[in-house]
């Protein structure tokens, strides 16, 4: 066991390691790529000040808890493209025949068709959002540390949800050829986690909480931070995550059986 | 004349080759819009007012902002950057046809595309929410500033395909591009909620004039 762990840390190592420098050969890129996501990171950071700035208590949450939600969103957002970046690049893959090489190859395909391809630009990100969201986190003065690990232990079961949209995404990508829109609708809806969940009226709520789970992935976090998570939600937010993701490697399943491989 | 109809209609067709890529695309379209009218909606659940805005006129904002928003930024001059790159451009300037007209006659086959199902979408969104959207007015105005924004569109676009010439790596500023259009030119709120120097400062960019300022003039706010 000790040993498979080994071995698939080595490959990811080794395809990461293979994503970074094929990065690094475009150091324009780089520098645009940066600037777009500062950008849009700066943009939204505007927008909730605008909205909860000039509405005190919109939705019952201050601007500081405010922008906790959106850095709890950039927070498990980047790092689902830290560590999936590679789902984007799937669709050439089937199309072109070249994922029956990867099948052929006696690992699991996931360490190169999920995991394969770290983003750097995304990784270099992360732990300033991750630090701004603590220092947000301390700023409101009801954390404890139980609230601090429920956090934590919330923005690991988000990204149990990314992984298992990845992994759907991959799936259907086998079954339809389609990729890029597929992964392009999971962002969009992901794109309501940057403002607390409880501002959206049923049924939007309801729908993506308990069938699209984007509200347990994106706001459950900052809610167990604030001690608004009764132990019920806690359950609740585990079983369907665990559900996800069972649903989604039942469906990679399928999908492979589908598969038609190379000319078919 | 009919040769630029031929572009156009052949323009239309590949739309409809891959069905699946194009229902996907038109459904993050309808996302989209969704989710910005839910935003706005919640917004004002509790509070009549925004700013200067009512419910109603900054739901008639969004709306029409991404009608126009459609119109204008709908276009095919991201695949000349890829041509540059792999020699097929000159597949294009051999044609016997204009290489700028034949681009802005596929750009308008794109806008006409985009409109004609978004229409659909929003008369979707019109039958489940029953916004009260405010009539269009300044009509005139509205139109003269809706052919400047495809005009600023369809030429910005060419120029971010032309970076193509000098580098390979033509994705990066175009992804730049795309975020501040996407923040800068009123498709998430009226920019004249942003503070008045931020405002002004922004009128002197090409921006606003993408769409915010026909949509503005539309919505009878000028």
């Amino acid at each position: 066991m000790l040993n498979t762990i080994r071995y698939y840390l080595r490959l990811y190592l080794l395809f990461t390691k293979f994503a970074y420098r094929t990065v690094l050969q475009a150091r324009l890129g780089i520098l645009f790529f940066m600037g777009a996501k500062l950008v849009r990171f700066a943009f939204f950071f505007f927008f909730i000040l605008i909205i909860f700035g000039r509405k005190s208590n919109f939705g019952g949450y201050t601007f500081n808890q405010a922008i906790l939600f959106y850095l709890t969103f950039n927070v498990i957002d980047t790092a689902a493209q830290v560590l999936f970046r590679e789902v984007y690049r799937f669709r050439p893959m089937v199309l072109s025949g070249t994922f029956d090489l990867i099948l052929l190859k006696p690992h699991h395909p996931f360490i190169r068709i999920l995991l394969g391809g770290g983003d750097i630009l995304d990784l270099s990100l992360l732990f300033p959002y991750l630090l701004l969201a603590l220092f947000f986190a301390f700023k409101i003065t009801s954390i404890t540390f139980l609230s601090l690990a429920s956090y934590f232990i919330l923005i690991g079961n988000g990204l149990l949800i990314a992984t298992s949209f990845h992994i759907i995404v991959l799936a259907l990508g086998i079954l339809t050829t389609e990729v890029d829109h597929t992964i392009m609708i999971y962002r969009d809806m992901t794109i309501m986690g940057r403002f607390p969940f409880d501002i959206y009226k049923e049924p939007l709520r309801g729908v993506f909480t308990f069938i699209i789970p984007i509200g347990i992935m994106m706001s459950f976090p900052p809610y167990a931070l604030f001690g608004l998570l009764s132990p019920f939600s806690y359950l609740l937010s585990f079983v369907i995550s665990s559900l996800l993701f069972f649903g989604s490697l039942k469906l990679w399943d399928y999908a492979l059986k589908k598969y038609q491989s190379w000319g078919g | 004349m009919k040769k630029y109809f031929a572009i156009f209609s052949l323009t239309v067709k590949e739309y409809f080759v891959y069905r699946l890529n194009f229902i996907l695309w038109r459904v993050r379209v309808f996302i989209n819009l969704l989710i910005l009218f839910f935003l706005w909606s919640s917004v004002f659940e509790k509070n009549p007012q925004f700013g200067s805005y009512s419910k109603d006129s900054m739901l008639s904002y969004i709306i029409y902002a991404n009608i126009i928003s459609n119109f204008v930024l709908g276009t095919r001059t991201p695949e000349i950057a890829g041509y540059i790159n792999d020699g097929k451009i000159i597949n294009d300037l051999l044609k016997p046809v204009s290489f700028f007209t034949y681009y802005f006659t596929r750009d308008l086959a794109d806008k006409a595309v985009n409109m004609f199902f978004f229409f659909f979408e929003l008369a979707l969104i019109v039958l489940l929410f029953h916004p009260n959207i405010h009539l269009p007015k300044n009509i005139f105005f509205g139109i003269i500033f809706l052919i400047n924004g495809v005009l600023i569109s369809y030429f910005a676009n060419l120029l971010l395909s032309f970076i193509g010439f000098w580098t390979t790596e033509v994705w990066s500023p175009r992804f730049l591009f795309m975020m501040l259009l996407f923040f800068v030119t009123g498709s998430y709120f009226p920019l004249d909620l942003l503070p008045a120097p931020i405002f002004y400062l922004l009128s002197l960019t090409p921006f606003p004039y993408f769409f915010y300022l026909p949509s503005f003039l539309s919505c009878g706010f000028l």
